[in-house]
């Protein structure tokens, strides 16, 4: 690429997934991994999974925002602007849950049933929720990239942490954790179309969202990116784990292995999905002339 | 109180990157760092064609949004319109790198990044480290020569008139194709420019209202 190509072409962005930008990329993961888990956990009353979960967003999504900041011994000041930036409001929203949910598995562990674990339980519920969906609003708000500029992004990201959360908790629950795998693969079912829908909606909607948004999706379905969105979150994300989730509804129940590999590929199109929205964030030629 | 901004005239620019390397010379900006840059470009087709000079930096624009998406409060929008970023508060998040729609703002990651790889600093670039100290780790851009309108102001001279107040690039620009000066003031050379010759703005779109105009009359 010629010195300023990037002006006059569309330019992707890559702070947030090239170089040390993949740090990103895992954290933007682990918050939707973290915080479905949690909401999944609190859903089927499930301590481990909300363990599990509580730690995800410590210690991953935690440890690999904070490896990516340039100033990371100053990670404290980016609660200073809660006003106007949702980096800042996330970064509340994730402090408040770390405090709620340790108090909350505190009240379960020990006073379960108690007025305390519920007023707890729907402070964290809450705090979780913002949580999962902030990420959503944090690229939303960005204008210079119309194919990110989409209502339909956060409740993607809510929608994509849940279903993951659910293939979590059925792992936990396969693993020996207190889950009702039926119901929680009922639930799976029921997100997983939905996910695949919103998918879709939100790449058809982004057709009619300017020419950048359009290139955006060019890039995704037919681009350098396609192999990812077609291999990773079509055909691992979704086709597969519908497969066995249907296979498991008709058959009454699916193996062991069979769920725990469904899961595995629910995981690796979590992190294909996150992976084709950074990288498809792409800015609209600053100037419009021929590249010279 | 003011609102400084910039015209530029598309005519009159040859691109010869005077500004380019002015900037980086008042700034003492290291290697890879560029505040301002020029975009050269071509529009129509072989035989019919006109090359075009496109200087572009920060906007410093009315409703900036690096200004709100900033977590930490280290970009900010001072009295006269100037986008500024304290060094001291930037925790290199690069938000603001993302929510520019210009693509204004560029992380500056590697502080011992040479001139000349393999051989050390040269002395001019250690004195920039001292009068000039970026920060490694923080978010760095065009200031609008901030400190230089400020000492001028405390002189009582006039920005944009007075070359000890006026930004470096603008003082060194061989054709006069830079303007720099009160956007508030009707009478100021920037706004009777762009009202007589229907000065433009990059992407008017975004909303963001940039203070940086265009004129190609």
């Amino acid at each position: 690429m010629k010195p300023y190509e990037w002006m006059v072409r569309y330019t992707a962005q890559s702070e947030w997934i090239e170089r040390r930008g993949v740090l990103m990329w895992l954290a933007e993961v682990a918050s939707g991994l973290g915080a479905g888990l949690y909401l999944i956990s609190l859903f089927f009353n499930n301590l481990w999974g909300m363990l599990v979960g509580w730690l995800i967003v410590i210690a991953l999504k935690g440890g690999f925002h904070l490896a990516y900041l340039g100033k990371p011994l100053r990670f404290w000041r980016i609660a200073l602007k809660p006003g106007t930036s949702w980096m800042s409001r996330g970064f509340i929203f994730m402090v408040l849950f770390i405090g709620f949910g340790a108090i909350q598995m505190a009240f379960s562990y020990w006073l379960p049933g108690t007025g305390l674990e519920v007023t707890f339980k729907v402070l964290t519920g809450i705090t979780v929720f913002l949580l999962a969906v902030y990420t959503g609003f944090v690229m939303n708000y960005v204008n210079g990239i119309p194919f990110w500029n989409s209502a339909l992004l956060p409740l993607l990201f809510v929608l994509g942490g849940v279903l993951d959360g659910c293939g979590l908790i059925i792992a936990i629950g396969l693993f020996g954790g207190d889950v009702d795998i039926m119901a929680a693969e009922a639930v799976s079912r029921v997100l997983l179309v939905s996910t695949a829908v919103v998918i879709g909606i939100y790449l058809w909607s982004a057709t009619y969202m300017g020419a950048a948004a359009k290139q955006s999706v060019v890039e995704l379905v037919r681009g350098h990116i396609a192999p990812i969105l077609w291999v990773g979150v079509v055909f691992f994300g979704i086709i597969v784990p519908v497969v066995i989730s249907v296979s498991s509804y008709f058959t009454g129940e699916a193996s062991s292995g069979l769920l725990l590999f469904g899961i595995a590929c629910e995981t690796i199109g979590a992190f294909s999905l996150k992976y084709c929205i950074l990288k498809a964030g792409i800015y609209s030629p600053l100037i419009s002339v021929n590249i010279y | 109180m003011a609102r400084y901004g910039m015209v530029i005239d598309l005519l009159r620019c040859i691109g010869c990157y005077s500004c380019v390397i002015a900037c980086k010379q008042e700034h003492f900006l290291p290697s890879g760092i560029f505040w301002n840059r020029l975009v050269i470009g071509e529009t129509g087709k072989y035989p019919v064609v006109a090359k075009q000079m496109y200087p572009v930096l920060c906007n410093h624009c009315k409703e900036a949004a690096c200004v709100k998406v900033c977590p930490s409060g280290a970009t900010t929008k001072r009295e006269d319109g100037m986008v500024v970023i304290d060094y001291d508060k930037c925790v290199g998040c690069r938000y603001c790198v993302i929510a520019c729609p210009y693509q204004q703002r560029t992380f500056y990651a590697d502080g011992k990044r040479e001139y000349f790889p393999g051989q050390g600093l040269t002395e001019l670039e250690l004195i920039g480290k001292e009068l000039y100290p970026l920060q490694p780790g923080t978010v760095v851009k065009c200031n609008f020569c901030a400190e230089r309108v400020d000492e001028g102001l405390k002189r009582g001279l006039k920005p944009g008139v007075d070359r000890e107040a006026t930004p470096a690039c603008v003082n060194a620009c061989p054709v006069k194709a830079r303007y720099f000066g009160d956007l508030d003031d009707p009478r100021s050379e920037v706004s009777v420019l762009i009202k007589e010759k229907r000065g433009f703005q990059l992407h008017p779109e975004f909303g963001t209202e940039p203070s940086v105009y265009y004129i190609t009359q």
